[in-house]
């Protein structure tokens, strides 16, 4: 698995959507763009953070049991996007349409799924690998 | 073509649902749905189950033009997941339908992109690249020009007031994105997709119980002894409850708010324990070859006995919920347990018909859901708070007027009307009044894609000339 290339691609993605979101609602403006180079930083952290605890161990435990990425993908996704789609849509409701919120959550929601897909499109070594 | 479809549908969405709250909106989303799945997959609609829940659907749409409420959007969004479960997979239960439901209209797009680059590994990924290269081509010049014009605008004044004439007003961001949203979720929907393995198991899996090729009758004679030993038991100690229950409810004082209270929670948690272990003891003893057993005629008697006396358990339980309501009024507490009361009771019978037939656990599952499915839906058509306050004003000994006034506006027209014949004091009656006028405002500001039927009302008590 090649987490550093997966990571790297899913933080430039999270930090993407999150502002996105935030400039179609508060516009562009010039003070903006420091906060907006500086919040690179916990966007990497965060989007790390849950990539490497929720995301990563699925594969890694279930490549010990011989499955296929893609057999992984098929299997787990699912339920993985049924959580997180619950937990986004209580995090955006319990905060009252928060347009940070929403920008977190929409981000994050994303993020992860495109996650799980770059890891399971990865090149393997036959399909146990 | 198709993408024209999906385009329509995402522009539809984004007219009916952009900074609108729920109302006709959702309603006429829920027949735009029907027709783009009737269009993408003309042969399943075909199908009669696929019909009923379109009827289903159709069904919880009318309920929130209607009623307006919070349940009934809920139904609504259930029915919607079902329905697009269904299309994926007709014969499966109602819960992988609803599993299949909601990861299409969430995750469609992500399952999509990973078949066909499965499907045609070499043409997608140089797709996927020239893509990328196209994204990076427009979008890392772009992000540098906005943040070189914005460092450039304190510069120069010439510059800073040639930027500050660029006006891109007229272009709603947020509008777009959410089209965006709306174009997703129908290209989504366009190709439900079952999630497998656990569509194709619950296909496979029927409502029978098999006897299995381990069956052992001196294990099967122990295990009968066992149960029926516990069962006996467990009977004689629910009659003895039941008795004094019985004799309880005879000497409460009705006229305790706190004593009733505490009787009926008391009452619930007993409830509620009892029949969860009473339900899983049947389905430990049940679950297997004991189903087959000759001798297991005792165990079956003592299983249907207890199941019946775990029904009267509920009819006391009831008794005294009513009680209460018709002592302190109706609240949706107590309503919730008269509705938890209902779905045990329910729970209960199809225990009862999965042990006569010989049924396993799937079977519990599929009738539950199915049946937890129908009871939202009906009880969706249900106005909650004006049935609550019309009982209250009319039928309870008495009223809390500070939890009516507090409910949603969905009873200000009932409070408006009742407020002078009722014993409530000045200020009381202002709220309603406050409350009443601040609802009516609403209702009439409210867009052609914010109304519900209680606009007409509206309408019709108050002409715009009386405003």
């Amino acid at each position: 698995m090649n987490v550093p290339n997966n990571l790297s691609r899913s933080c430039l993605l999270a930090f993407a959507i999150f502002w996105i979101v935030i400039l179609s609602n508060e516009g562009i403006d010039e003070d903006i763009i420091l906060i907006l180079f500086l919040s690179f930083i916990p966007i990497f952290m965060v989007a790390s953070l849950v990539i490497l605890s929720t995301v990563c161990p699925i594969f890694w435990f279930t490549a010990k049991q011989g499955f296929s990425k893609q057999e992984v993908f098929k299997t787990y996704h699912p339920y993985y996007v049924v959580i997180a789609f619950g937990l986004s849509v209580f995090g955006i409701l319990s905060t009252n349409f928060n347009i940070n919120m929403i920008a977190f959550f929409v981000s994050a929601f994303i993020t992860t799924n495109q996650s799980w897909v770059w890891f399971a499109k990865e090149k393997t070594n036959g399909k146990h690998s | 073509m198709k993408h024209i479809l999906i385009i329509i549908a995402s522009f539809l969405f984004s007219i009916l649902f952009f900074e609108k709250s729920i109302g006709l909106n959702l309603s006429l989303f829920s027949i735009l749905t029907i027709v783009f799945l009737m269009l993408y997959n003309p042969q399943k609609i075909r199908n009669r189950t696929i019909r009923l829940y379109i009827l289903a659907y159709i069904t919880t749409a009318v309920f929130v033009f209607i009623q307006h409420s919070n349940l009934s959007i809920i139904a609504n969004c259930v029915a919607f997941f079902t329905l697009v479960g269904a299309v994926s997979e007709q014969k499966t239960s109602i819960y992988v339908n609803w599993l299949n439901g909601i990861y299409t209209s969430v995750a469609g797009y992500f399952h999509r992109n990973l078949e066909v680059s499965t499907e045609k590994e070499n043409v997608s990924w140089k797709k996927d690249l020239d893509l990328i290269h196209v994204a990076k081509l427009i979008g890392i010049p772009l992000l540098f020009i906005i943040i070189f014009v914005l460092l450039y605008k304190n510069g120069n004044p010439m510059f800073n007031d040639l930027v500050n004439n660029i006006n891109f007003n007229f272009i709603n961001f947020q509008w777009l994105l959410f089209t965006v949203l709306g174009y997703y979720l129908f290209s989504n929907i366009s190709k439900p997709i079952p999630v497998e393995p656990a569509t194709n198991k619950d296909v496979k899996t029927t409502n029978t119980l098999y006897k299995s090729d381990t069956f052992s009758e001196e294990k099967l004679k122990k295990e009968k002894q066992l149960g029926t030993t516990l069962l006996g038991l467990l009977n004689l100690l629910i009659i003895l409850y039941i008795i004094t229950d019985i004799a309880s409810l005879t000497s409460i004082d009705t006229t305790r708010a706190s004593v009733l209270s505490s009787q009926v929670h008391n009452g619930i948690n007993t409830l509620i324990a009892s029949i969860v272990i009473a339900i899983i003891i049947i389905l430990y003893f049940f679950r297997g070859n004991l189903n087959f057993y000759a001798e297991n005629k005792t165990l079956k008697q003592l299983t249907y006995l207890w199941i019946i006396l775990n029904v009267a358990l509920i009819v006391l339980i009831a008794i005294k919920n009513q009680n209460y309501i018709t002592s302190f009024g109706l609240t949706y507490k107590r309503i919730g347990v008269h509705i938890y009361i209902l779905l045990t009771l329910i729970g209960l019978i199809t225990t009862f018909l999965k042990v006569m037939n010989i049924k396993n656990m799937v079977f519990l599952f599929r009738t539950n859901t199915q049946i937890a499915f129908i009871t939202l839906i009906l009880f969706s058509a249900v106005n909650w708070d004006h049935t609550i306050t019309k009982y209250n004003l009319n039928q309870a000994q008495h009223f809390d007027i500070n939890y009516l006034i507090k409910l949603s506006n969905r009873n200000a027209l009932l409070l408006y009307e009742q407020k002078d014949i009722i014993n409530i004091s000045q200020k009381n009656k202002n709220r309603i009044d406050t409350k009443y006028w601040s609802y009516v405002k609403e209702v009439l500001k409210s867009e052609w894609q914010e109304i519900s039927f209680e606009k007409f009302i509206i309408d019709d008590k108050h002409p715009s000339s009386e405003l």
